[in-house]
């Protein structure tokens, strides 16, 4: 085994330090490692590729040379291959670090944690941020999103199968190309290929694994999307309800107005789904009484009505 | 590394970022150098070995690399190609990325000199992945309260907390001695000997509206709690995501019935009433006839009667 990563070390020397592309034969005659008839040589460097790839090097293919022809030629540009993010500061190695931190125990801790290695190698010491007892930590839903990120860097279809609200499973598949963490809960956001519209999705939602299509179209984020923020902009209407004094802080949170009616408030609330603002009101009981619309209160009483008929 | 990645993929990817931190830290000792790479010694040494053979084409002497580590110190020279540190991943900037944006979220709002170090690292992270790609993460609770219940733990400190407790659905003042932070089903909890209640609670950190340091007095005497866990059981009326995710059921079926239990009574009430027609609180009977009469109640005045 140790051969081969020797090998891979040398091809990445090689093409590292070479001013112009290398031919194939080139390689084989000077790159140590490559033996055996020539369809061995050219498996092996056709895996060496594809391996080198996946360690995020990227390897250049061209024939700008005239003298080779057609024939391809290959290098790794260094200015791909190493660390380029301007001048870094000890703080922002704190920074960088205090970011990775976040991930301990997390989806991309291990992925962080290279980041972090890669960035010690600079040399620059970390200047420690004081901020006594600072350490915030990402939560932990999902497992997936290391292929999520990778998918989203080449756009690529994701398809997977989520949980509606009725628990059944449907068939999903979309361009993902945000990823958002609130409340504790991962949201992955993406244009659906169904509906070509962009919808956001629970991660803790999709059941079962990723699987993942190549999309060999270029791919552009749609405009006015701001990410963490619902995609309904324009709500269905708003909801008029009274609120006892101190109670049905949740749906006061919601309110885009309050009117003092002494015992109770009357507030505003923008409706986007009947069901859930619907739900909500009936957590919090008598303390609540909808006004307004007939829709949501329609969906209240039939609530009630089987609320009622069931426990009586 | 990935955990995706295979074991010699892992081992090239170390050798190569193995040669950029040794030239920044020269003379390092070995088992140093094996710690920072989280490696075993003799790992290190069989790496470094592997490295030896390596080098530009031509492979004589002066086109390897020269690394000297036989004394357990180890140096490098002659690897000028492989000198400076590698660029990273497009997964790694995702991680980065996010894990800034919560920082940022966490920072103290006095503390702008780093919200303008974590924007320009944003840009420059940006620039390097390349892809269009959306990223934010907010912290679960206020950063300041954050910090502070972590300095109280620390200093073994007293809290006067505003706790909104969802549940109860109200907003009480509390004096609290912080014990310890810990995250379940996605959000941060704190654990902590309550003095409101004389026991230990456990509060959602992002519903504490409001905390000041307070020195814990010795006159808080013990009152009696004799709060235990409720069992309760409900039957599946209809399938709903809303119900499987409110009270943590997997594969649930129509008509199936679920035991569970909870600490709070105000939570079982809230939590049947919230899913209306979808399930029936079977037992106990007492909370049962009590969800019955409040339905009853609420229904009358909305047909007016």
């Amino acid at each position: 085994m140790s051969r081969k990563i020797e090998r891979l070390i040398n091809l990445t020397i090689a093409l590292l330090a070479t001013k112009r592309y290398l031919t194939k034969s080139e390689i084989f005659r000077t790159v140590e490692g490559y033996e055996g008839s020539p369809e061995t040589k050219e498996r092996m460097f056709e895996r060496d590729k594809d391996d080198l790839r996946t360690l995020g090097i990227l390897i250049d293919v061209g024939s700008f040379d005239p003298l080779f022809g057609d024939e391809a030629g290959y290098r790794i540009k260094s200015e791909k291959y190493q660390l380029n993010l301007g001048e870094i500061t000890p703080t922002e190695i704190s920074l960088m670090s205090l970011a990775a931190q976040a991930w301990q125990g997390a989806a991309l801790d291990d992925v962080a944690q290279s980041a972090v290695l890669k960035l010690s190698s600079t040399g620059i010491p970390a200047d420690p941020i004081d901020i006594p007892g600072f350490s915030p930590k990402l939560s932990n839903s999902t497992t997936d999103l290391e292929k999520i990120s990778e998918v989203i860097g080449r756009s690529d279809f994701l398809i997977f199968n989520y949980l509606a609200p009725d628990l059944s499973i449907q068939k999903r598949m979309i361009i993902p190309f945000a990823l958002s963490n609130r409340s504790g809960y991962w949201y992955l956001s993406g244009v659906d290929q169904d509906i070509q519209e962009i919808r956001t999705f629970r991660l803790d939602r999709v059941s079962g694994d990723f699987s993942t299509q190549e999309n060999s179209e270029i791919f552009e984020i749609p405009e006015g999307f701001e990410n963490g923020k619902p995609i309904t902009s324009t709500p269905l209407g708003l909801a008029v309800m009274d609120v006892r004094k101190g109670k049905g802080d949740a749906l006061r949170n919601l309110a885009i107005s309050t009117t003092d009616l002494g015992e109770w408030d009357q507030i505003k609330v923008p409706i986007y789904n009947i069901d859930s603002l619907g739900s909500q009101v009936l957590w919090h009981g008598i303390d609540v009484y909808v006004h307004e619309p007939i829709q949501l209160r329609d969906y209240i009483v039939e609530q009630l009505e089987q609320l009622v008929s069931n426990h009586e | 590394m990935s955990k995706n990645i295979s074991a010699p993929l892992v081992r090239t990817a170390r050798l190569l970022d193995l040669v950029p931190y040794l030239n920044t830290h020269q003379g390092i000792a070995l088992k140093d150098l094996a710690s920072h790479f989280e490696v075993t010694n003799q790992q290190m040494v069989a790496d470094l070995t592997t490295l030896w053979m390596c080098g530009l084409p031509g492979y004589t002497p002066l086109e390897l690399m020269d690394l000297e580590f036989e004394s357990g110190f180890v140096t490098i020279s002659n690897a000028p190609t492989l000198s400076k540190p590698r660029s990273i991943t497009f997964k790694e900037g995702v991680a980065l990325l996010l894990g800034l944006d919560l920082v940022a979220s966490s920072l103290p709002q006095e503390r702008t000199d780093l919200m303008d170090s974590i924007d320009s690292l944003r840009d420059r992270l940006s620039t390097v992945l390349g892809t269009p790609i959306k990223l934010s993460a907010v912290s679960v609770a206020p950063g300041t309260i954050t910090t502070l219940i972590a300095k109280m733990i620390e200093s073994k400190g007293g809290l006067e907390i505003e706790y909104h407790s969802l549940y109860r659905d109200v907003v009480t003042e509390r004096t609290i001695k912080p014990l310890e932070v810990y995250e379940a089903e996605g959000h941060q909890y704190l654990r902590a000997f309550c003095f409101f209640a004389n026991d230990y609670r456990e509060f959602r950190v992002d519903r504490i509206k409001q905390a000041n340091p307070t020195t814990i007095s010795a006159d808080l005497v013990n009152r009696k709690n004799d709060s235990g866990k409720i069992a309760f059981s409900i039957m599946i009326k209809d399938l709903s995501r809303d119900v499987a995710e409110r009270f943590a059921i997997s594969g649930m079926s129509i008509g199936s019935s679920v035991s569970l239990s909870s600490y709070s009574r105000q939570w079982i009430e809230r939590s049947v009433m919230a899913s209306g027609a979808t399930l029936e609180l079977i037992a106990p009977a007492e909370i049962r006839a009590e969800l019955a009469k409040r339905a009853r109640m609420m229904l009358e005045r909305y047909k007016g009667l």
